[in-house]
């Protein structure tokens, strides 16, 4: 991991266009400015994670409840 | 957006967890990113067979396994709308305004009862055959809602 030390209105460059930006410094946290092209999807990590959990779990608990279906209807008897 | 019944088979055909269906790699959905945990299933196919309705299937065919049962936000919740980014927009190839396809993923609780997840709603744009999973920064829906109907 890159580790850099930013004042406040100092920024980093990721790649080509990708800025950040340190806006205020508080004693709870620090406010970030995100400056990104529009086609690159910019997201607080927690909401990815929380999406990303809630994406698997959905495969996973469907499938059981698919299996049943399929033993209970068959896959070519016509349902 | 129905297809075939399963009963006809084409010279491919898919297996899911609840049936063999046949495949038209042509109506393969493209997800440029994937999905948040999926990111490596690129194409997707959309399975609607009647019996299943008002769910579907949405299911991988590319990338690892991955099958999900998912159903129209707006059926559960007949007013149900979601804001799209210009992020968004670019990467289903549409402008604001044009018919897309709204997809809820459904999952069940240690209960068994099921719940669409109307926070992050997958849009379709059956224009371009491109789709994503909209993660709004904010919104007003439940991650998971309870849902009345249950799959048969």
């Amino acid at each position: 991991m890159l580790v850099f030390t930013r004042k406040r209105d100092e920024t980093i460059i990721i790649g080509n266009g990708i800025e950040v930006r340190v806006l205020r410094i508080g004693r709870d946290g620090v406010r970030i400015g995100v400056t990104a092209p529009p086609e690159v999807p910019v997201h607080r990590r927690e909401v990815y994670d929380l999406i990303r959990e809630e994406n698997r779990r959905a495969a996973d608990s469907a499938a059981p409840v698919h299996a049943a279906r399929a033993t209970r209807c068959g896959p070519t008897d016509g349902g | 957006m129905s297809l075939p019944h399963p009963r006809v088979y084409a010279a491919e055909s898919i297996d899911t967890p609840f049936g063999v269906f046949p495949l038209d790699r042509a109506a393969a959905v493209e997800f440029p990113s994937g999905l948040p945990g999926f990111e490596q299933c690129g194409r997707f196919v959309l399975l609607a067979p009647e019996e299943l309705g008002p769910f579907s299937c949405l299911h991988a065919v590319e990338g690892p396994p991955a099958s999900f049962l998912v159903v129209d936000p707006r059926e559960v919740v007949p007013d149900y709308q979601v804001a799209l980014s210009q992020t968004d927009l670019l990467r289903l190839g549409c402008h604001p305004g044009e018919p897309m396809i709204l997809l809820s993923l459904v999952g069940f609780d240690e209960a068994g009862a099921p719940y669409a997840n109307l926070r992050a709603p997958i849009a379709i744009n059956p224009a371009r055959m491109r789709g994503c999973q909209v993660l709004p920064h904010q919104s007003p829906h439940l991650l998971r809602y309870p849902l009345s109907i249950a799959p048969r």
